[in-house]
C-alpha cells in the first residue's frame, strides 16, 4: 500500500522528509522494542506510541521502512533527525493504535506475524 | 503544390508516409543496453528536449524560411501562432520554392498543418520510436492539456540525455561504494592462521538516552566492511537486545565484536548483578525489568529469547552478585 | 457484542475467566503501556496487549475492562494468573499479531 494512502486512511500527517513512493507490504503495531525486532519484516510500517531514538534504532535494525505515531504523540526533534538520518518516514495521527490497526487491516493492508529469528535460520 | 498528408502526431501513429516506412530500431538486450532501455522508458521527453524553440509567425516568407534554415542547419522549422503550433516548413518546401521561384510565398500557404508532434509527459521511448518510423530530424514537443509547443527533440537531444542521466546514475553509485572496503578482502590478502578484526564497544548503565548507539555504530561498521543488510541483520538484532540489557540492568558493560572470515561473535561482559535463575530469564515474557522501563517499551521479557532464536550459536554464563557472560555467534 | 463471541470469532484460548464470558464488550483498546491504559481506555473495553506481567489485570481491574487479549502466543506468567482470577478478570491468548487482533476486532464492528 502505498504511503500516501495509508497517511490518508490514517487522517495522518507527514513529520520530517518525506519518501513519497514508498510502498508498505506489513503493518505492526506495538509498543515493546523487543518484539518490533522479532515480528516486523523488511518493508513493515510500525505503528507505535513510543517516540524515543531507540524505536528508531529498532526499526532501523528490524527493516521498519515507515513509522506512525499514534494517540497524537509527537516525536521529540533528535529523534526525527535519526529518523531522517536512517531513511524512515515518520507520520503522526490523533488516532489510537486501535482504530489506526482496524483501518489498515479492514483497506487490505496484512499483519507481519512470523517470528523473524526462526524464519530466517 | 502539393500538400502533404502526415499522420496526426499523438503516440501510437503509425507513420506509413509514402517511402518513408521505417522499422522502428530494435534495441539488442545484453545487460550493458539494458539500464539504457530502461531508462529510456523512465525518462520523459519534457527531460531531454531543447526548450528554445525557433518559430516563425505564418505570415513571414519563404525568403525568412531560407535564412533561419541556413543561419541554423535545421531541416524544418514550426509555424507557431499565440503559442501554438499551427504548421511545419520543411527544407524540401524550401527546395521547392526555391525551383520555382516563389520565395514571396507566405508560409503558412505552403506549410503541412497536420504535424507529427510528441507530448512532453511522454517517455523517451516514444521519441525514439518516431524516429525510427518516420524519417523526420525533429520533432515538436506539445503540453498535453494547452496544446502550447513547448519545445523540439532531436535525436541529439536523446542520446544527450541518456548519457548524463547514465553518467549522475554512476557517480551516485561510485561514491556511495566509496566508503566501502571489502572485508573478504582482508581475509584473503592477509592470511594467517587465524585472522579476525574486532570491534569493542563500551556500553553505560543507566543512560537511556544513548541506548541503542552502539549497535547501531557495529551496524554501520560491518556494512562499511562489505556486509549486506540481509547477512547482520541477526547479529544485530541480538547486539541491540544486548545492549538494551547492559542500559536497563547494569552499571555498563562491553560489547566486542569478533568478525572472523565464516563467523561473527559478540561477546558481552559486564559485572552487573548477574542472573540468578538463568533458565527463568530464557523463558519469553519472563522479566524483572522496572516498571519505568517497561513504560520506555523495553523489559517485555524477550530480550535473552530473543538472541537465542537470532543466532547460531549462544553461550550465557553467569555469577550473581560478580556478572554476566553472554556470548552469540552468526555465520557468515 | 458479548465476550464470547470473541472468543469464538478470534479462536481465542481463555486461561482466566471461563465464567466471565458474558461481559459485554463496549470498545477495544491496543496498547503496551500501562500508563496510556490508565488515561485512555474505557469501562468495558477489551485490551489488546503484549504484556504478561502482574500489573496488566491489576490496571485491567481499575479500569473495569471487559477483559484483556495476549497476543503472539504469549504465556502470561503464574502470578499473572493468579492475580487475574482474583481481580475476575478474563485472560484470552490469540496466536496473531496486535495488528491482526485488532484488525479482526474491527471487521466485528468493535471501536
Amino acid at each position: 500500500m502505498k504511503i500516501k494512502q495509508i497517511m490518508k486512511i490514517l487522517e495522518a500527517e507527514a513529520i520530517g522528509a518525506q519518501r513519497d513512493n514508498l510502498d508498505i507490504k506489513t503493518g505492526c503495531g506495538s509498543d515493546l522494542m523487543s518484539d518490533v525486532l522479532v515480528f516486523t519484516r523488511p518493508g513493515s510500517m510500525l505503528l507505535t506510541g513510543l517516540t524515543s531514538r531507540q524505536v528508531i534504532y529498532t526499526a532501523s535494525t528490524a527493516g521498519v521502512e515507515a513509522i506512525c505515531f499514534v494517540r497524537g504523540k509527537k516525536p521529540p526533534e533528535e529523534t526525527i533527525k535519526l529518523a531522517e538520518e536512517k531513511k524512515i518516514a515518520l507520520m503522526i495521527t490523533n488516532l489510537p493504535m486501535f482504530e489506526s490497526c482496524g483501518r489498515l487491516y479492514d483497506k487490505g493492508l496484512v499483519g507481519c506475524s512470523e517470528l523473524a529469528g526462526a524464519s530466517e535460520k | 503544390m502539393k500538400r502533404k498528408t502526415w499522420l496526426f502526431g499523438t503516440s501510437g501513429s503509425t507513420g506509413k508516409t509514402k517511402g518513408r516506412t521505417r522499422r522502428p530500431p530494435r534495441i539488442q538486450k545484453t545487460a550493458k543496453t539494458q539500464k539504457t532501455q530502461q531508462l529510456s522508458y523512465e525518462l520523459k521527453i519534457k527531460e531531454a528536449m531543447s526548450k528554445k524553440v525557433l518559430t516563425l509567425k505564418p505570415n513571414r516568407t519563404m525568403m525568412d524560411v531560407r535564412k533561419v534554415l541556413k543561419d541554423h542547419r535545421f531541416t524544418g522549422i514550426p509555424i507557431v501562432e499565440s503559442g501554438r503550433l499551427v504548421g511545419i516548413v520543411s527544407i524540401e518546401d524550401l527546395i521547392n520554392c526555391l525551383t520555382a521561384g516563389s520565395m514571396e510565398t507566405m508560409v503558412k500557404d505552403i506549410m503541412t498543418t497536420k504535424v507529427v508532434t510528441l507530448f512532453s509527459d511522454e517517455p523517451l521511448i516514444h521519441a525514439i520510436n518516431k524516429f525510427g518510423s518516420h524519417g523526420f530530424g525533429r520533432f515538436p514537443v506539445l503540453d498535453r492539456d494547452s496544446k502550447k509547443l513547448m519545445g523540439i527533440i532531436t535525436k541529439q537531444d536523446i542520446i544527450e540525455c541518456l548519457l548524463s542521466t547514465l553518467q549522475s546514475l554512476y557517480h551516485a553509485r561510485e561514491s556511495k561504494k566509496g566508503n566501502r572496503y571489502q572485508v573478504a578482502r582482508l581475509f584473503a590478502d592477509v592470511p594467517s592462521d587465524w585472522t579476525t578484526l574486532i570491534l569493542k564497544y563500551h556500553v553505560k548503565g543507566g543512560d537511556f538516552g544513548k541506548a541503542g548507539e552502539k549497535s547501531d555504530q557495529l551496524k554501520g561498521n560491518l556494512l562499511k566492511l562489505g556486509y549486506a543488510d540481509e547477512q547482520i541483520r541477526r547479529l544485530i538484532i541480538s547486539a541491540l537486545e544486548a545492549e538494551m540489557n547492559l542500559v536497563i540492568f547494569t552499571s555498563g558493560g562491553d560489547m566486542i565484536a569478533q568478525i572472523e572470515p565464516d563467523k561473527m561473535t559478540v561477546k558481552v561482559i559486564d559485572d552487573g548483578p548477574g542472573i540468578p535463575d538463568i533458565e527463568l530469564a530464557m523463558q519469553p515474557g519472563y522479566s524483572t525489568a522496572p516498571d519505568f522501563v517497561r513504560e520506555l517499551g523495553f523489559g517485555a521479557g524477550m530480550g535473552l529469547p530473543n538472541i537465542k532464536n537470532c543466532t547460531d550459536e549462544m553461550k550465557l554464563e553467569s555469577w550473581p552478585g560478580k556478572g554476566t557472560n553472554l556470548e552469540f555467534s552468526v555465520y557468515s | 457484542m458479548k465476550l464470547k463471541e470473541l472468543v469464538k470469532s478470534l479462536n481465542l484460548k481463555v486461561l482466566v475467566g471461563r465464567d466471565l464470558l458474558d461481559r459485554d464488550v463496549t470498545g477495544g483498546y491496543a496498547s503496551d503501556m500501562l500508563s496510556d491504559v490508565l488515561a485512555n481506555s474505557d469501562k468495558g473495553y477489551i485490551w489488546v496487549t503484549m504484556q504478561t506481567h502482574p500489573n496488566v489485570p491489576a490496571v485491567a481491574s481499575t479500569k473495569d475492562l471487559s477483559g484483556i487479549i495476549i497476543v503472539n502466543g504469549r504465556k502470561p506468567e503464574a502470578q499473572t494468573l493468579r492475580k487475574a482470577e482474583e481481580k475476575k478478570v478474563p485472560i484470552l491468548v490469540s496466536q496473531w499479531s496486535t495488528y491482526k487482533v485488532v484488525g479482526k476486532l474491527y471487521e466485528l464492528g468493535i471501536r
